[in-house]
């Protein structure tokens, strides 16, 4: 089974989490499945960033809790640390999957309304009996006052603060990778930037290694090291984000690009770089599925699937035709 | 909690305590026996020492009411702990288990209340002999199915929530999950189904009685007694009557007691007329603004636009003293963050606000017409054809049972009074002109079949249909993917410029702003900040929260892990905002005046650049200043 | 897909009767005893059983009580020598002329009061229609019965109290033996109906589509009667489903209460005299009405809902 390529991951010592040709498909009833995320690859190596950006439906989501073995992936493999974690069963997953913690959008839906910050963020140590010493740390870690925040339910707070409360409780126990899906999405921007300050700096104090999911690629490239961009359950291009932004190769990054607006890119209006709608996840294109919109399609993108290669120092991309790099120098600021 | 509840509740519960309380203390209570024959003369009415008059055998009624309650409510009461505790934990297993397990139990469920229940009830109790245990597991056993689909209900709908997932990421096993995450969140709609369930037991204990199918006699029963009270129901009425107003009283209490503990969890309210006109509240000292707004023939103005929200926590100030001008050819954009009110304006400014508990004040007029004087019939009018209206998300913006073709065709059959073949036709046209391929074929569909940038372009379509003069489009892309709202954004404008419109563009996402705009207002707790025109007000901002709105979102070309400049805190509390400047708790540059006195829309070198803010000048110099902002935990991140 | 839903309507039918016809003749009382007497020999017994195959194992018994009701013969009763299928075709018509008016007096009044109700949620007119209907729905059947006949035929003398006039007699005396049982019966439905209908009615006058119909200018009554209606009454179509059960319930009550020769009184004189076959007829029969009103059900649905027509 033809996946995207995995020519872009590094060698297995060097990296903290190893993702090796993922696939997750849902039925869809009528004997038909969803084929939301199929066979993607990445690594992240210890303390760093791996930014995932793609639109709704590209299977970002998906693949965060595929990592988390909730629910477990159909195929392929995840190895945190060298050690493999589909196929784990009952005590030894359990044991190993606190080691991930997870970080969700919906700042509302992440908390249970009727608990109190305190028994939230302490449920991990109490799961573990580890003692609840690092609870005031982690809640004043994230700018909450332990003394006034721990007796108070989620809905006295606001949406930026359970998203404090969140992190907090992922990180109690200490985790190794804590994965971001889409964690600013529902904030304002003034919170949004509270909270990704937050989060960088938790990552230095902590050492933490993060997998930042979002679909807003300025976001994205802000906070990420390296940046992975997905279509439609597959992967396109990884790259760092300073030259994804400057030398975009693959052509669905260089649309997602030209459709921000007030970019300060030089690109050619989106509209000539993308038409369309994305196609069902349940019936995929064959060949690179980002055919049915690509401006540069032609017949043997139907026929074969791209893969990973490398185009630069630190840049990979699966396309039969990626695009000249369009710019040199850094762009305007 | 208790004022929600309302009194309903409170005297509900009274009553059902009451009831319960003499049926336990029967035997302490100074009442005849209940089958103590004539200790008054048969059938007579109600007297001192009869409250309820007595039987035709001369026993006391209320004696008879009293103990009846022991069987009805002991049934009552019974049956739901034995409902409840079968029926819960399957419910739980089904809901958050699901596949295999939840097909099991609810395939058992539905075969279950295929059985005819009172009919059962009914042969089982006659055959097994008619006894308090009897009765009791039989009604107990069927309500078992009610409250196992009831659980898993509201099981299913927690288990998927991220909550639950975290808790599995921590590490916690099931039965934990179950037992912390999920049964506290059950626990609300079980207690409301918990009293409503003792209502239906109490009902049908009493048709079994009233057969002749529950305890027998001499032991007194609610249905027993009705059934007796029939015989002598010509002559004394209130045999019958007694025992009915109490069983009545009861059941209505148990229902009402858990239609209030659900209710809890209910949505609010809304109503369907424009509300009536009632004057907002004075505006706060100091906000005048300084400039005069441009009277004349503009093609839309609002004057000091106000409304508030009448609510628990007091009165939200929602809009308060909103005023613009929008000329045909213009496109005006409102930013502010989210609850700053911008909804609200726009709303306001077409009338579609909720009827109750709403204050407004201010004009709004279209070519000089003030629309919120008119009366209904005649602003549907306007509302049809002159102003149209797009909302956010594309999901819920069209109706789900009605075809495309019927929505879109609606407005032309209503207001431009087109037959079906003319408006089918129009609306085709309609289709393919926002850019849907075989738009014939996209009229017959249903919404749900369409994707989410389809659909938003057939709203797109129906709000031009009748040829507005101004577009209101409230965040149209934010529920889009980007590629997608690229497209969308471009579509309308080229719609603004094909028909000559005005158009009213809210958005929280400056970059769009400063894309598409002609003209900006920017919106801070239901107040104009800053207004005018796009270049202007992004070049040289005058006001600070503009400039930290700018200055929040990262942007593509600054390189990978560049420090964002840091807004603090959050948005006031529009019941309760903070005096003078509403921004001061934020603001880097605020000083002591700016605690106290608001400051007035002025205007800036720019003609109608306009500013509310003191001191104008330090904008831009946050850097030169270099304070700490004391905010609800921001980092103190350096640069 | 309708196939799929046949067969799985068969099987719920298979397991209800056959619980029905384990349960009721694993219940204590001895048929024999009903017949016979109490004073009857046990060689007299030893016989009837075996000519009624009373000593057959139960299974065998009840396939050919179930061969017998693929041919519409549901055995003849032990007690009173009428064939039980016979026994019910004759009471069936009064039973459903009672539900059908039921119905119809339910939904008749509860669509209007559900929309006036929301219309005006919470003002005057709404408060004082919610807290009528529940009030109706409080009232047990057979309180409603007492009251209406206390009123209507005892003290004003309208309405006779109890007997029943067939259609084929005379239209009219039928229609006044059958009103005050209906509104009897239907009078809690309606309160049922009209809430559900009210609180569907209220989110979804919340719903964007609806405030963007105003927003096009279009008069209250078309919003609320084109635009609300259909997408609200997804619980009222599952609720009238869903409380046959109740209301089959309640025709045993009324049938009692207003002596009106039904299949509910039926089945309580049958249980009285332990006649076993007649109540395991009607149960079959009840059952078969219930299942077969939840598949119209599901088929409405669709008519209501495409989402769920294209699901
Ligand atoms: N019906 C209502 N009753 C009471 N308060 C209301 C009502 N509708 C809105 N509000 C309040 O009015 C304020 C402004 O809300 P509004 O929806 O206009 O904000 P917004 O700027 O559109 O936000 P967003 O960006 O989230 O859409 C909020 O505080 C909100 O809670
Ligand atoms: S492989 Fe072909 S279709 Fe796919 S992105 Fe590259 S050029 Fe476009
Ligand atoms: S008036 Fe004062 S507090 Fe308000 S924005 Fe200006 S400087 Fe800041
Ligand atoms: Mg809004």
């Amino acid at each position: 089974m033809a996946g995207s390529g995995s020519a872009h991951l590094r060698a297995p010592e060097e990296v903290l989490l190893r993702v090796e040709d993922l696939v997750v498909e849902f039925p869809a009833g009528r004997g038909r499945r969803v084929h939301a995320v199929s066979g993607v690859s990445f690594d992240v190596a210890r303390g760093e960033t791996l930014g995932i950006v793609g639109e709704s439906g590209c299977g970002k989501s998906t693949a965060a809790r595929a990592l988390m073995q909730l629910p477990a992936p159909l195929g392929g493999s995840i190895r945190l640390d060298g050690v493999e974690l589909t196929g784990l069963r009952g005590e030894t997953l359990r044991r190993t999957r606190r080691r991930l913690q997870m970080i969700f959008q919906d700042p509302i839906s992440s908390l249970n309304p009727r608990r109190r910050v305190r028994d939230i963020v302490a449920e991990g140590p109490r799961v573990w009996g580890t003692g609840e010493d690092r609870v005031d740390e982690m809640l004043e870690a994230v700018g909450l006052d332990p003394a006034t925040a721990s007796d108070r339910r989620p809905h006295e707070f606001s949406g930026g603060q359970c998203q404090r409360i969140s992190i907090a409780r992922a990180l109690v126990l200490d985790p190794e990778v804590v994965i971001c899906d889409e964690p600013v999405s529902a904030l304002d921007v003034s919170v949004q930037a509270q909270i990704l300050s937050l989060l960088e700096e938790l990552k230095k104090r902590y050492g933490l290694t993060l997998v930042f999911i979002a679909h807003d690629l300025a976001v994205v490239k802000n906070i990420s090291d390296r940046v992975l961009v997905m279509y439609l359950g597959k992967t396109c291009e990884l790259a760092s984000g300073d030259t994804l932004v400057r030398r975009p190769a693959h052509p669905y990054t260089r649309a997602l690009l030209a459709s921000v607006p007030r970019s300060g890119l030089d690109l050619p209006p989106a509209d000539r770089l993308i038409s369309g709608e994305p196609p069902s996840p349940v019936t995929p294109p064959s060949g690179c599925r980002f055919r049915t919109r690509c401006p540069a399609a032609a017949p043997r993108c139907a026929a074969e699937e791209p893969l990973m290669r490398r185009i630069g120092p630190d840049q990979w991309v699966a396309c039969h035709h990626p695009q000249a790099p369009t710019q040199q120098g850094p762009p305007v600021s | 909690m208790p004022r929600r509840l309302g009194w309903g509740f409170w005297i509900s519960a009274a009553w059902i305590a009451l009831v319960l309380g003499a049926a336990l203390a029967a035997d302490l209570l100074p009442l005849p026996r209940y089958d103590e024959t004539l200790v008054g003369p048969p059938q007579a009415g109600p007297s001192l020492a009869h409250p309820f008059g007595t039987d035709g055998l001369g026993r006391d009624v209320l004696s008879r009411v009293v103990y009846g309650a022991r069987v009805s409510l002991g049934v009552g009461v019974g049956a739901v702990l034995l409902g409840l505790l079968v029926g819960a934990p399957l419910g739980v297993l089904a809901g958050y288990r699901g596949r295999a397990t939840d097909s099991v139990i609810m395939a058992f469920n539905d075969i279950a209340l295929a059985f005819p229940s009172l009919v059962f009830a009914l042969a089982v109790v006659a055959f097994a002999g008619a006894s308090l245990t009897n009765v009791l597991i039989v009604l107990g056993v069927l309500g078992v199915p009610a409250w196992t689909r009831l659980i898993r209900g509201a099981t299913l709908s927690f288990a998927g929530r991220e909550f639950v997932i975290a808790a599995r990421a921590l590490g916690a096993r099931d039965r934990r999950i179950l037992l912390r995450e999920i049964t506290p969140n059950v626990a609300v709609p079980a207690a409301s189904y918990a009293f409503i369930g003792m209502a239906i037991a109490v009902v049908a204990e009493g048709s079994l009685a009233f057969l002749g199918l529950s305890v027998q006699a001499p032991t007194p029963t609610w249905g027993g007694l009705i059934n007796e009270g029939r015989a002598v129901m010509d002559n004394a009425p209130f045999v019958v009557l007694a025992p009915s107003l109490v069983m009545f009283l009861t059941v209505l209490s148990f229902n009402v007691v858990g239609d209030r503990l659900r209710a809890l969890t209910d949505v609010r309210q809304s109503g369907l007329e424009p509300g009536r006109r009632a004057p907002a509240l004075a505006p706060a000292a100091g906000s005048r603004t300084t400039v005069v707004e441009r009277a004349g023939d503009a093609l839309l103005q609002v004057r000091d636009l106000r409304t508030h929200f009448v609510t628990g926590r007091g009165v939200v100030r929602a809009v308060d003293g909103v005023s613009f001008t929008l000329e045909r050819g213009r496109t005006l954009a409102v930013v502010g963050e989210s609850g700053s009110g911008k909804t609200v304006l726009i709303r306001s400014v077409l009338g579609l606000l909720p009827g109750a508990g709403v204050l407004r004040d201010g004009e709004v007029l279209l070519e000089g017409r003030d629309l919120t004087t008119l009366p209904p019939k005649e602003l549907r009018g306007v509302l049809g054809t002159r102003l149209a209206t797009v909302f956010q998300d594309p999901m819920t913006a069209l109706n789900p049972v009605r075809t495309v073709g019927t929505q879109v065709m609606e407005p032309l059959r209503v207001h431009l009074g087109m037959k079906r073949r003319q408006a089918r036709a129009a609306a085709a046209e309609l289709l393919s002109s926002v850019g849907i391929p075989e738009p014939a074929r996209v009229l017959r569909r249903y919404p749900h079949q369409l994707s989410g940038g389809m659909r938003q372009r057939v709203t797109i379509a129906m709000a031009l249909s009748c040829g507005p003069d101004v577009l209101f489009a409230d965040e149209p892309t934010t529920a889009l993917d980007v590629t997608i709202q690229d497209q969308v954004l471009r579509l309308i404008h080229r719609q603004r410029q094909e028909h000559d419109m005005a158009m009213v563009l809210v958005s929280h996402d400056l970059a769009v702003v400063a894309q598409w705009a002609d003209e900006v207002l920017v919106m801070y707790a239901g107040r104009v900040v800053e207004r005018g025109p796009a270049e202007a007000l992004f070049e040289r901002t005058r006001m600070p929260y503009t400039e930290a709105l700018l200055r929040a979102v990262p942007r593509l070309a600054d390189p990978a892990h560049q420090p964002l400049r840091l807004l603090g805190g959050r948005p006031p509390d529009l019941a309760n905002p903070p005096s003078g400047c509403a921004f001061s708790p934020r603001c880097p540059y605020a000083r002591e005046r700016c605690g106290t006195e608001a400051p007035p829309l002025a205007e800036a070198e720019t003609p109608g650049h306009l500013y509310a803010c003191w001191y104008p000048e330090l904008v831009g110099r946050e850097r030169e200043i270099d304070r700490e902002i004391d905010t609800e935990g921001v980092d103190t991140r350096g640069r | 897909m309708i196939l799929l839903r046949l067969v799985r309507l068969l099987v719920v039918l298979l397991v209800v009767t056959f619980l029905s016809y384990v349960l009721l003749n694993l219940l204590p009382g001895d048929p024999t005893t009903q017949i016979l007497g109490l004073s009857a020999s046990e060689e007299a017994r030893a016989q009837l059983r075996a000519e009624l195959s009373l000593d057959q194992p139960l299974t065998v018994r009840y396939l050919g009580w179930l061969g017998g009701l693929v041919t519409g013969d549901l055995g003849t009763s032990y007690i009173t020598s009428v064939p039980v299928a016979e026994a019910l075709a004759e009471r069936l018509p009064v039973t459903l002329e009672l539900l059908v008016a039921a119905q119809l007096i339910a939904l008749g009044l509860a669509v209007p009061v559900g929309v006036a109700a929301a219309r005006r949620a919470g003002r005057t007119l709404d408060q004082v229609l919610t807290t009528l209907s529940f009030g109706l729905l409080s009232t047990p059947v057979f309180v409603l019965g007492v009251v209406l006949i206390l009123i209507f035929a005892v003290k004003l003398q309208v309405l006779p109290a109890t007997g029943w006039t067939p259609i084929s007699l005379d239209l009219g005396w039928n229609l006044t033996s059958v009103l005050l049982p209906a509104v009897t019966l239907g009078c809690g439905q309606m309160a049922v109906y009209a809430r559900l209908l009210r609180t569907d009615l209220i989110a979804t006058l919340q719903e964007d589509y609806i405030t963007l119909a105003r927003a096009r200018g279009l008069s209250p009554r078309r919003i609320l009667w084109r635009h609300a209606l259909r997408p609200s009454a997804i619980s009222l179509v599952t609720a009238v489903g869903l409380n046959l059960g109740a209301l089959i319930g309640g025709t045993v009550i009324i049938e009692t209460l207003f002596g009106l020769p039904g299949v509910g009184r039926l089945i309580v004189d049958s249980i009285f005299s332990r006649d076993y076959l007649t109540v395991q007829g009607g149960v079959v029969l009840i059952s078969v009405g219930y299942v077969l009103v939840n598949f119209a059900v599901d088929l409405v649905y669709a008519a209501v809902d495409p989402r769920i027509r294209h699901a």
